[in-house]
């Protein structure tokens, strides 16, 4: 997916813009489970030798700083892993809790210094977005499964060994290893993603696939844990939706400017 | 009353405010965000021919209410769910006594809802007697992410809120409307978690929970929850204006609700003056599911199944006699001042004359 390999940087020894780019969209917003570059979230990045700068809006002004928390952090974070940037520094506009944002990502400070009034960490939050994200995306593995011809009762005894990843491409093997299926790699790799940050992948089960509660599945529970995974994108998507659209509302013409008493 | 392809639809808006936002009402910083953010709502899924200025938006009086609720005759009856937010608003946002202006002088064509907040202790328990002794309270509004003092939000699941709820219970205040919907103060997202619903509804079989905003954004939070409690319901209001610009995306949530809580179980709410139901009405009326969606969920959302939402399950929870309602709304008021005669049809006595 990435790359890096054929933008090596600038003639300077600089990074582009373009690098810069391509690591802001691993950062997602994590109530949707989307790339805040696909969202469009970025204004401007800007680059002064091994420094970054990245400006970004979020759809609404009242977005909870939560979420605008892990997006400037992460953003952050992305940025500086590129070779030749030494500091990156964020700036979040239109938010209500921009000069918290701002001055304690900036700063790095921990969340819960630069929102003292804050009722919790932002650990327990993402931890539940994730949840959200790995079941969305258990769905569209699953839905990739059943497409390739595997059946419930097959989908729910897979284990991480019975997958192999090859050039954008998985082979899953079923029946006891006797056959394998090849299926588009994308979508098991994104499940496996959330699944290893909600801490399914090394907890003594081997089964690929889980209720939302964690559990492996049943296979006659199989079709109800479809419908559950099924609402959680449904979710996920709805609520990109609505934010997309409050992107939308505030980009219009003639929009009051956002007044703060 | 809204006529699709010749056939009445009997429309009873489940979710109105009579609300103040005006500048001289907002006693804190959060009270103008509040507003703002309602704004940014409201432009988003309206069209832009339909859309007010933010200052029509912040007071709009119980005039003009009236006549875009029943002018052009797209709602019959509406239900009154107050928000208080007393912290933010000096005389509140819109309370019971607020929203009573217009429902105390039509009483025919409204239901006003109470509301509680356990945090208020005895004196709240006091203030829920009142307010049902003076309107016979059928429903109260919840609101469980209001700031109170220090406080960021209450839990419906709590001991505090079962007094209450037991309140509600004794007092025959059937229909219990938590909101539960997107987050407005973020700091406190948990305190819209659908989560506190489950127990409360188990707890408390007599009473009937509608959630408010479906539980979005924990919509299948909300439908799992639904799906094992048969006395939670979901109200529609913020989900159904996303048929204006996301008739997909609207398709695809009404799928999942109709999917896990079927037809009898969904209430349609404008959450006037968030949105319109002058038009508003009219967009969910004409909304379908694609033949996709049809065959994801295997429901219909057919004129059925929206004559139902948009007005015979909210009958059915507030113990109104439709037929009747039709028969009086003849001659009352409401119709007398928007020349509605037609909507309700003749009375049968005078049909000859």
């Amino acid at each position: 997916m990435s790359t890096d390999s054929l933008d090596g940087g600038g003639d300077d020894g600089t990074v582009t813009e373009r690098q810069v780019r391509e690591r802001l969209d691993r950062v997602t917003d994590p109530e949707l489970d989307t790339s805040i570059v696909e969202l469009e979230y970025i204004d401007a990045i800007r680059i002064d030798g091994d420094e970054v700068h990245v400006a970004f809006t979020l759809p609404t002004a009242w977005c909870s700083p939560a979420f605008a928390w892990m997006m400037a952090t992460d953003a952050r974070d992305e940025v500086e892993a590129l070779p030749g940037v030494t500091r990156t520094t964020v700036e979040l506009h239109e938010h209500m809790h921009e000069t918290e944002i701002n001055r304690g990502v900036n700063e790095r400070l921990p969340f819960g210094e630069a929102f003292p009034d804050a009722d919790g960490d932002v650990a327990p939050v993402r931890a539940e977005l994730d949840e959200k994200a790995r079941l969305a995306r258990q769905h569209d593995a699953t839905g990739t499964l059943l497409d390739a011809g595997l059946g419930g009762d097959q989908i729910v005894s897979l284990t991480r060994e019975d997958l192999a990843f090859d050039d954008g491409r998985a082979r899953v093997w079923v029946r006891d290893g006797a056959l394998a299926v090849t299926v588009d790699a994308d979508p098991l790799e994104r499940y496996l993603e959330k699944a290893r940050a909600t801490g399914l992948v090394d907890d003594g089960h081997p089964e690929l696939f889980r209720t939302p509660e964690g559990d492996p599945i049943d296979s006659e529970s199989f079709e109800l844990v479809r419908h559950r995974t099924r609402s959680a994108g449904v979710n996920m998507s709805g609520q990109g939706s609505v934010c997309d659209a409050l992107h939308e509302a505030r980009q219009a013409d003639g929009r009051p400017p956002l007044s703060m008493r | 009353m809204y006529e699709y392809e010749g056939e009445d639809v009997f429309v009873i808006d489940s979710h109105l405010h009579l609300w103040d936002a005006t500048e001289e009402n907002i006693v804190h910083e959060g009270g103008e965000q509040f507003i703002q953010c309602f704004y940014d709502y409201h432009t988003a899924f309206t069209p832009e021919e339909k859309q007010w200025s933010l200052e029509e938006y912040r007071k709009y009086g119980a005039e003009r209410m009236k006549r875009d609720l029943f002018g052009n005759g797209a709602v019959d009856m509406g239900i009154f769910q107050p928000t208080y937010l007393t912290d933010f608003y000096d005389e509140g946002f819109n309370t019971a006594e607020q929203n009573a202006e217009l429902a105390e002088e039509y009483p025919e064509r409204f239901v006003l809802n109470g509301t509680f907040d356990p945090r208020d202790g005895e004196e709240g328990l006091e203030y829920l007697e009142e307010l049902n002794d003076k309107y016979d309270l059928q429903g109260v509004k919840l609101y469980t992410a209001e700031w109170r003092g220090d406080s960021k939000g209450w839990r419906l699941d709590s001991e505090e809120s079962f007094k209450f709820l037991e309140k509600c219970a004794e007092l025959g205040i059937r229909n219990v409307h938590p909101h539960k919907g997107p987050t407005i103060r973020p700091l406190n997202r948990d305190a819209f978690d659908v989560a506190d619903v489950d127990d409360a509804a188990t707890s408390f079989p007599e009473l009937n929970f509608v959630v408010e905003h479906v539980g979005l954004p924990r919509l299948d939070d909300f439908c799992w929850i639904a799906a094992q409690e048969p006395n939670v319901y979901g109200g529609l209001a913020v989900a159904a204006p996303m048929a204006v610009h996301r008739p997909r995306k609207f398709g695809e949530i009404m799928g999942e609700l109709l999917f896990w809580l079927g037809e009898d179980r969904l209430l349609f709410g404008s959450d006037y003056a968030l949105w319109n139901p002058d038009w508003l009405v009219d967009v969910v009326m004409n909304a379908e599911l694609t033949e996709e969606q049809r065959d994801e969920y295997g429901v219909e959302l057919d004129l059925e199944t929206k004559k139902k939402i948009m007005g015979e399950n909210a009958a059915e929870l507030y113990d109104i006699d439709i037929e009747e309602k039709k028969r009086e709304f003849q001659s009352d008021d409401i119709t007398a001042e928007f020349g509605l005669e037609d909507h309700y049809g003749p009375s049968t006595a005078s049909a000859d004359d």
